[in-house]
């Protein structure tokens, strides 16, 4: 140890180094039950929401009752050997009937029995069937519906999203450093464009490049009858992806670089950053080490988020360019009543929101010192 | 100018642009420092210090309206070089700084040893372990535990995060080290522990220091030479012994009387009236409105006079200079 004198400041707080591993175990396990607990707890709560929405708190069962209703006074009607009953024999069969039928969709509960049910199936990721959509094979299976519909959203959405973020994020990158210039003004005169909807672009896009020079088709996800060879397959897909990927990229490019640029504007900012540039560092080791670094969480957790949000597609955008994805299918069963595909799609997407969460707690103590899982004092 | 000598400021400015108008922060400030010298740049807060040792170290803020004069290096214009050249040959190889505020300028999410080591790789291209050697000896210098490399920034005291901050300015062992207030965000007797660290630095190491303080106190202890700053200007450049004595501006002895003493019956003085905006510094002296040995001439600029090797930015001094300047003539 160097001559200096040793004064009260030089005992800087003590790491919880002397403390035994078995501490940390107590405090990142009773951290971890915690945080597991209320995370399902709010997906619990969130599809059980999800539960009594899309059933309209039961008045969707007063409309199946009806069509259950409808459906047997058709039946008797038309059948000629029963048209030949008395009228009070007619009324005790169709009140059979309406009762075999009711029995059948669970309808002689009280709804109020029946959403546990159907919350304790969802949970458990028992999607059950569907009750009018079917998947192009023909299954009812909710499952099988949702995996169905799965690839095309994700190929879509994850080609986006992905080039959009990366994009975003290293353009911004490249702006910050470029504050004030011709093309950083443009960038910030443009970020209105984004106000509008990617569906909006969709059609202007189909207008000019199918509809008036016919360069690239209007919808669908691939040609009708599809090419047979792979490589045919996958070029004829990404035809049918262009104008699709470009309305999403166009209405979120601006206002994503935008703020980006403005987080890594603040950032830049930062006394260490100014130092890093005293000592002379090159442009990429600040970028990465002082900027990137530091900023790493926040990314991080934009990153995830956007991952989830590729799960629930974009209905509109879906209907536009006629996608066979999930954004659709959730259309389609809210329009017919299908609250099992509903609360399907939902308590999936509720999981991955949660094991997201649940996961983003780990990451960001990875990324950052500072962070300390379960730990009240000594992080900032 | 000796071989001495080390550093040589001329005219430098350096304006920045506001809402408000142009700042001018730094105005045509001009000094010399040799090898081995410890200046102490005092004045009062938003005098300019700060922005003079940006300005010396080339590290501008997006808004500069104005940057031009000249700095030399060892005889070489720096102001000349290109931002490349400039990173590469300047920057942490001839000048290095300690920062304002310590607790802000190390990186939050790198280990300390890391970022004292940065420089040592990029400048001098060492490996990881040779860097983490100086750096150990570098916090053995300054008195930080060695195992404090391994340590964030948060896991810090004040005074420990300002003393890696000094090893990191030793670690490439430049010519010239700037200190912005080094001291001023910690308490007196961390103050004192880090003032004493820069003293035996400065003994040790043949290197230059400028200290930019509003702090009279403690400067006095570390200063060989003097500058004053007010309104952007440096209105007094002067020996420790004569300045700490009896400086010549009517502003430095304002600023001297302002000090507490600890064997002087006489209360300390303050300066009546606040120091001009830097948005529109009036056209004459600077100082003129809070003066007191005010008169005519002071509307006008003084220039910055020789008076018997010390320099003066005042009309009172005109006179001597006037001798001074025609025994040279004649002579």
């Amino acid at each position: 140890m160097a001559d200096v004198p040793m004064t009260s400041e030089a005992v800087s707080p003590p790491r919880e180094r002397g403390r035994t591993s078995s501490s940390t175990f107590v405090r990142v396990f009773r951290y971890t039950a915690v945080r597991l607990l209320a995370l399902v707890l709010s997906v619990v709560f969130g599809v059980y929401l999800t539960i009594l929405v899309a059933n309209m708190g039961g008045a969707v069962d007063d409309i199946r009752r009806g069509q259950i209703r409808e459906g047997v006074a058709m039946m008797l009607s038309m059948d000629p050997e029963l048209r030949q009953l008395s009228r009070a024999e007619r009324d005790a069969l169709s009140a059979e009937f309406i009762a075999i039928a009711e029995a059948r969709f669970g309808l002689d509960q009280p709804f109020i029995i029946r959403s546990f049910r159907f919350l304790q199936n969802a949970l458990t990721l028992d999607l059950g069937r569907a009750e009018h959509l079917t998947s192009d094979s023909g299954s009812r299976e909710v499952r099988q519906i949702i995996l169905e519909r799965l690839p095309p959203t994700l190929v879509l959405f994850a080609t986006a999203n992905l080039f959009l973020f990366f994009f975003s994020v290293s353009m911004a990158l490249f702006l910050s450093r470029r504050y004030g210039t011709f093309l950083d003004r443009m960038i910030i005169a443009l970020s209105p464009a984004s106000s509008a909807p990617s569906w909006f672009y969709g059609l202007f896009l189909i207008l000019f490049f199918a509809a008036m020079w016919g360069v690239l088709p209007y919808g669908g996800m691939v040609s009708a009858p599809p090419p047979a060879q792979t490589s045919a397959y996958l070029l004829d897909l990404a035809r049918h992806m262009i104008l699709p990927v470009s309305a999403m990229v166009l209405s979120g490019i601006f206002a994503s670089t935008y703020s980006w640029r403005t987080f890594f504007l603040i950032y830049s900012s930062e006394d260490y950053v100014e130092m890093a540039k005293a000592k002379g560092l090159g442009a990429r080791d600040i970028e990465r080490h002082y900027i990137l670094r530091p900023t790493l969480p926040t990314i991080i957790t934009s990153f995830a988020l956007m991952l989830i949000s590729m799960w629930t597609g974009a209905i509109i955008l879906e209907t536009v360019f006629n996608w066979p994805g999930l954004g659709r299918l959730f259309f389609s069963a809210i329009n017919l009543y299908d609250t099992p595909v509903i609360v399907g799609e939902t308590v999936v997407y509720a999981y991955l929101l949660a094991l997201t969460v649940f996961m983003l707690d780990f990451v960001y103590v990875l990324v950052d010192p500072r962070v300390k899982i379960g730990g009240g004092r000594g992080s900032a | 100018m000796t071989d001495r000598s080390l550093l040589r400021v001329q005219d430098l400015v350096l304006y920045f642009r506001t809402s408000a108008g142009v700042v001018q922060a730094v105005d045509k400030v001009t000094f010399g420092l040799e090898r081995g010298e410890a200046m102490v740049i005092l004045g009062e807060s938003g005098c300019g210090k700060t922005s003079l040792a940006k300005a010396i170290l080339r590290l501008l803020p997006r808004n500069v309206q104005r940057y031009d004069g000249s700095v030399f290096l060892d005889d070489m214009d720096v102001m000349r070089l290109d931002d490349d050249d400039y990173r590469r040959r300047v920057r942490w190889i001839k000048i290095s700084m300690v920062p304002q505020a310590a607790m802000n300028s190390l990186n939050p999410v790198l280990k300390v040893g890391d970022q004292v080591a940065e420089p040592m790789i990029t400048h001098f291209g060492v490996n990881k372990k040779d860097a983490m050697t100086q750096v150990r000896r570098m916090f053995e210098h300054v008195g930080v535990p060695l195992d404090f490399v391994k340590r964030y920034a948060f896991e810090l005291s004040g005074g420990m995060r300002q003393r890696v901050a000094i090893a990191m300015s030793l670690v490439t062992s430049p010519d010239l080290i700037l200190l912005d207030e080094p001291t001023s965000a910690l308490d007196v007797l961390t103050q004192a522990n880090i003032m004493n660290v820069l003293k035996r630095i400065k003994k040790d190491m043949d290197a230059s220091f400028i200290l930019i303080t509003h702090d009279i106190a403690t400067s006095s202890e570390l200063a060989d030479r003097v500058a004053v700053m007010y309104a952007g200007q440096i209105v007094e450049v002067d020996t420790a012994e004569h300045f700490f004595d009896e400086p010549l501006h009517p502003y430095s002895k304002k600023l001297m009387a302002s000090v507490p003493r600890l064997r002087a019956d006489q209360e300390p003085e303050f300066i009546v009236g606040q120091p001009p905006s830097l948005l529109n510094p009036p056209k004459g002296c600077r100082f003129a409105e809070r003066c007191g040995f005010r008169f005519e001439q002071c509307s006008q600029e003084p220039p910055l006079m020789d008076v018997e090797g010390r320099q003066v930015r005042c009309w009172l001094y005109a006179e001597e200079f006037e001798k001074v300047h025609a025994r040279e003539a004649g002579a």
